[in-house]
């Protein structure tokens, strides 16, 4: 039986993202990260909200933002819990979004006068620092 | 029992002090559940709505309900429904803690001794000590336990937490978010803290003039406002032709638009002015709120 896994995440008032944005935001970048992983639990809407000071029901917003999104999925009368990965975009959709985005690199770097194994090289040490950091 | 949609219901309600309307034709419908806030600027109305609104003073005209009765004539049963809590703190300072809770008690046929131990857990009020004793975070204290206690369908606060101390105000928000008689009641609460409102709020309601201004939920709000930088030569277009402006501040030589309900087209109405950079981004709740109160905020005559 899984636990609840702590969230560690801040928010801050006197932000331009409303506080059940900076909660959506966070939790994705601890999924992304691979900090919480599929099959934790999160904390309760009560807990959270407590945790961070809050009203619930701006986190039952977020919550159910990032359940709609795929994010986190609810199992009844447990709880909500990290969805299993899936793919969020068709394979031509992310083919293009590669390929748009490898053609403003090469636009970028190109007037940088860099030899290319010294780009290439950079950037492996940049998608190095993404690998999911193991947990403790 | 009257169980009606809205818990505050106002209809072109006006009050006027002398030479001066307090509340101006204000039309506010409050639905029944959830933390309302309301702001507005000094002497928008907030108190005399309250007021007015507890039967304590007569409207000039138009009319007020709460709870789905008249202003005029609330019964003491429909009195012992709401809970009041101003910022004030007002009760009498010779009287004993334990004295004033055994009134309560004995007033409020729905007195929950429960909710009243949650509250008053979070301070250290003893039962022997006079209300004049009480630091001013006590006394806050105190007025929420009380009034929580009554198992109040709808709970009003008065700019509640001013003046209290960091760890006094935590526990006022959490009793007020998270205590299970809150749980039960709407709650209106009237505060000049943005931080507190954008932690507490469901809804926000502005009044300005004694009319109201706007309402929706925080995040929507800060969303009708946005702050533009435009490198405009000289002088720039005329405040008055700026639509939707706000507040207009020139720093470095840079124009600085707060602006309301204004899309990507206030850009090119900036690069028609004769822009020659122009950048866009949100603002808190806090610069908001701010910016447009200080559009219709008196001021003195400009020399």
């Amino acid at each position: 039986m899984a636990r609840t896994r702590a969230l560690m995440i801040q928010i801050a008032t006197g932000d331009p993202r409303p506080i059940g944005r900076q909660i959506v935001e966070a939790v994705r970048m601890k999924i992304a990260t691979g900090e919480l992983e599929p099959g934790d639990q999160l904390p309760s809407v009560r807990g959270l909200a407590q945790q961070l000071t809050v009203n619930p029901n701006t986190v039952a917003k977020a919550y159910a933002e990032l359940t709609a999104e795929g994010w986190l999925e609810s199992r009844q009368g447990l709880g909500l819990y990290v969805a299993p990965p899936r793919q969020r975009l068709s394979d031509a959709e992310r083919a293009r979004r590669l390929d748009e985005a490898v053609d403003r690199f090469v636009h970028e770097v190109v007037p940088l006068d860099y030899p290319p194994a010294t780009i290439q090289a950079r950037l492996l040490r940049a998608l190095g620092a993404l690998v999911p950091r193991k947990r403790a | 029992m009257s169980e009606s949609e809205y818990v505050i219901e106002t209809t072109a309600l006006r009050k006027r002090y002398g030479r001066k309307w307090a509340l101006d034709g204000l039309d506010l419908a409050i639905p029944r559940g959830r933390i309302h806030a309301i702001v507005g600027a000094n002497g928008a109305g907030k108190s005399t709505l309250f007021r007015v609104l507890l039967g304590f003073t007569p409207p000039t005209a138009g009319s007020a309900c709460i709870l789905g009765r008249d202003s005029r004539c609330l019964t003491p049963a429909d009195r012992g429904r709401i809970g009041f809590v101003n910022e004030e703190h007002t009760l009498p300072a010779w009287v004993r803690v334990e004295a004033v809770v055994r009134m309560q008690r004995r007033l409020y046929a729905r007195w929950n001794e429960g909710a009243f131990a949650e509250v008053i857990g979070h301070y250290h009020v003893l039962p022997e000590q006079r209300v004049g004793q009480l630091s001013r975070g006590e006394r806050a204290g105190l007025n929420l336990a009380l009034a929580l206690a009554q198992s109040p369908e709808l709970l009003v606060l008065d700019e509640p937490t001013l003046g209290l101390d960091v760890v006094a105000k935590r526990a006022f928000l959490e009793s007020l978010m998270y205590s299970s008689a809150a749980a039960r009641c709407t709650v209106i609460y009237c505060s000049h803290q943005m931080e507190e409102i954008e932690r507490v709020a469901d809804n926000l309601v502005i009044l300005e003039h004694g009319r109201l201004a706007h309402m929706s939920a925080p995040e929507d709000f800060c969303a009708r406002v946005t702050h533009w930088v435009a490198d405009v030569p000289f002088k720039g277009p005329q405040p008055a032709g700026v639509p939707g402006l706000l507040q207009l501040q020139r720093l470095d030589g840079l124009h600085h638009y707060l602006v309301l309900d204004q899309d990507e087209t206030f850009g090119d109405f900036l690069r028609g002015c004769g822009a020659r950079s122009v950048q866009c981004m949100p603002v808190s709740l806090d610069r908001a709120v701010n910016g447009f109160l200080a559009k219709n905020h008196a001021a003195p005559a400009a020399a």
